[in-house]
């Protein structure tokens, strides 16, 4: 039972990372690299929801996404413990 | 390694792209190649329909169609019938049960051809369209009500219009008088009042209903984005969940909530009733052979002697255009705008389809207007593309520290990477744009997707030239060289011109990229275009004429900030000529 709900609740995380891996191996393979930062935003929102969980982690890689633009910054960009 | 990899992945891509498609295509954007196939009638075939349902809605079986012209001819002649004459619907009220079972949609053709006739919604039980409202009450106690048979009694020559209502009566032999005025608006709502006057001795009890009784034979398709079925608002909320198959299972489902509408729709029409200020139960039911009702019982009533009990229903049946259903909501019959299925994603496909209609009554032609949408997109995009080739611009100063970069660590792609950003940083430029402004233009593309399927305002909209219907595919097929040869290429073949512009266009953008991608992405892309023109094909044109403008924008712009930037220009040719030449070197 317990077991159970701990799986429940990890489903949503599992979702934000399936998105992310089937964009990376998906979409962002053949197109050209437009990445500003690294890690690259997909890579970012797996590494966030693992060590954040989905909502804390979600939350992040759209902080992530947002500024993910002309305006935003660029390089080295891990992410916060 | 890493590039036989992509090239792998490519194949993989490129095989589930061909298989797939054909498949994927069916199920995100169905289409019925013809409006209905043409089948012998013979006895057998009648019992199963041919083919799928459209997007219109409408019988398919073509013996049904013919029977249904047969069946409409006697049932409309046989008199008996109360006309009805509105600027939004014309048809008649059955005196025999007092039914409205004969109406057509006088604002919407029923094909793309002009001559062609209005659409009908309602047609008279027992024809194979059959869809019919009707209003009445339950009898307790033995009380003789007014049955199916029943036939009421109209003023002489009586026609129904938005300033004439009609009023039908019928007397039972113990003295009560049971009355229905209908009236009609301007658009597609019937006011039903159904009065018992009791002049006998003793009080009654009555239990008032109305319903909605279809077939699901005419029902348009429902996917997995846009609901055809049995549909309502409950207690404020609109349930999409139910089909007629879980109908047809469960027999009957009964809603819990206040219904504040309850019937059935297809993707551009909808019956469907509203009680009025009363509280009362509402069923979807199945009768069998694909007959399907939505029923309204309200609170039964008791009738003192010499007084009188009403109820009133609204009974609207019509095409779901998006002004005239948020009028009606607007008027206090919850959530009725819902009606249409905008689905989760509402709050940005109705700002950018509310922006298509203005531009639409701006210049009065669709496509048109799908283009200036287009324009507005890219000149909301072009500051990005701009900082873009500014930064280009900044990078050629540093230019040699990034050779530099790329020969010390030309063996460790990852640290080479890693180098390159540092050193963006520390100068403080980036010529990638970031991947939000991609993720930005998603939402347009689906809103717009989104629209050509479900809003009635795009049905039928001509752009120019051969598009006559910017909802449905290009109908010009390059393979039967434009329909002078006399065959349907298959559908995965039926490249439009509309879809070759697209590759062409696509084609021409990916040339003016700056090429910063190794070879394998390169391959991928001189692809891609061609693919995409097979994948767009079978989508409304509408999709494609957005697509194309996109593309030639882009093309533009590009153009205009290199002459704006010449050295970039020249850097681009002389970096595409590096790069042929290492990879002819490489062979």
């Amino acid at each position: 039972m317990k077991r159970f709900l701990a799986f429940l609740v990890s489903l949503p995380g599992l979702a934000i990372i399936g998105v992310a891996r089937l964009w990376q191996i998906g979409p962002s393979a053949i197109m050209p690299p437009t990445c500003r930062y690294t890690p690259s935003c997909s890579q970012y929102a797996i590494l966030a929801v693992r060590k954040h969980g989905a909502i804390k982690g979600g939350l992040l890689a759209l902080w992530r996404l947002l500024r993910c633009q002309p305006w935003g910054g660029h390089g080295h960009d891990p992410v916060p413990d | 390694m890493e590039n036989q990899r992509n090239i792998i992945l490519a194949v993989l891509l490129t095989a589930l792209v061909l298989f797939g498609w054909e498949a994927g295509v069916g199920y995100f954007y169905p289409q019925a190649k013809t409006p209905t196939q043409v089948v012998a009638a013979g006895g057998a075939e009648k019992a199963s329909s041919p083919t799928k349902p459209t997007r219109e809605g409408g019988l398919r079986d073509a013996a049904d169609v013919a029977l249904e012209r047969k069946d409409l001819q006697t049932e409309l002649a046989s008199g008996g019938r109360v006309r009805i004459a509105a600027p939004g619907l014309s048809g008649s009220i059955n005196l025999t049960g007092a039914v409205v079972d004969d109406l057509v949609i006088n604002r919407h053709r029923e094909t793309v051809e002009k001559d062609s006739g209005p659409v009908r919604i309602f047609s008279p039980a027992g024809t194979p369209a059959q869809q019919f409202a009707q209003v009445g009450w339950v009898g307790e106690g033995g009380l003789a009500a007014p049955t199916a048979s029943t036939v009421w009694t109209a003023p002489a020559n009586a026609t129904l219009t938005p300033g004439t209502p009609v009023t039908l009566t019928w007397s039972n032999p113990t003295g009560q008088r049971f009355v229905i005025t209908y009236s009609i608006d301007e658009n597609y709502m019937i006011s039903a009042v159904q009065t018992v006057e009791n002049a006998g001795g003793a009080p009654v009890v009555v239990k008032p209903f109305a319903l909605v009784n279809r077939t699901e034979k005419t029902a348009s398709l429902d996917t997995w984005n846009v609901h055809s079925g049995p549909i309502g608002a409950f207690d404020g909320s609109v349930t999409f969940g139910n089909d007629y198959s879980d109908v047809a299972e469960a027999g009957t489902i009964t809603e819990a909530g206040k219904a504040d509408w309850i019937g059935f729709t297809d993707i551009y029409w909808m019956s469907a009733l509203i009680p009025v200020n009363a509280k009362a139960e509402s069923t979807f039911r199945s009768l069998g052979n694909q007959i399907f009702r939505a029923d309204v019982v309200y609170d039964q009533k008791v009738v003192q002697p010499r007084t009188r009990q009403s109820v009133t229903t609204k009974i609207f049946a019509g095409a779901k255009e998006h002004t005239v259903l948020d009028a009606y909501e607007k008027q206090g019959i919850a959530n009725f705008g819902l009606a249409i299925d905008w689905g989760w994603f509402r709050w940005f496909e109705k700002p950018i389809f509310w922006l298509l209609t203005k531009l639409f009554s701006l210049v009065g032609n669709f496509g048109v207007a799908i283009i200036l949408l287009t324009a507005i997109v890219r000149g909301i995009m072009f500051p990005v593309a701009q900082r873009g080739f500014a930064s280009m611009a900044a990078m050629r100063a540093i230019q040699p520290k990034m050779k530099a970069i790329q020969e010390r660590y030309k063996d460790d792609k990852q640290k080479q990477q890693q180098e390159i950003m540092a050193l963006y940083k520390q100068e403080k430029v980036n010529p990638l744009a970031g991947c939000l402004p991609m993720f930005l233009q998603i939402p347009v593309f689906f809103a717009l997707y989104k629209t050509l399927i479900l809003a009635i305002e795009m049905r039928h909209q001509p752009f120019v030239l051969w598009i006559k219907d910017l909802s449905a595919p290009d109908p010009l097929h390059i393979l039967n060289l434009f329909g002078l040869l006399p065959f349907d290429p298959p559908s995965f073949l039926a490249i439009g011109v509309l879809a070759l512009l697209l590759g062409v266009t696509m084609y021409l953008q990916f040339q003016l990229n700056p090429a910063q991608m190794d070879p394998a992405q390169q391959q991928i892309f001189k692809l891609m275009p061609w693919f995409m023109m097979f994948i767009m094909a079978p989508f409304a044109s509408g999709l494609l004429v957005y697509w194309i403008t996109s593309n030639i924008l882009t093309i533009a712009q590009q153009s205009y900030l290199y002459s704006r930037h010449p050295q970039l220009k020249a850097q681009a040719e002389k970096d595409a000529q590096d790069k042929k030449r290492s990879a002819a070197r490489a062979k």
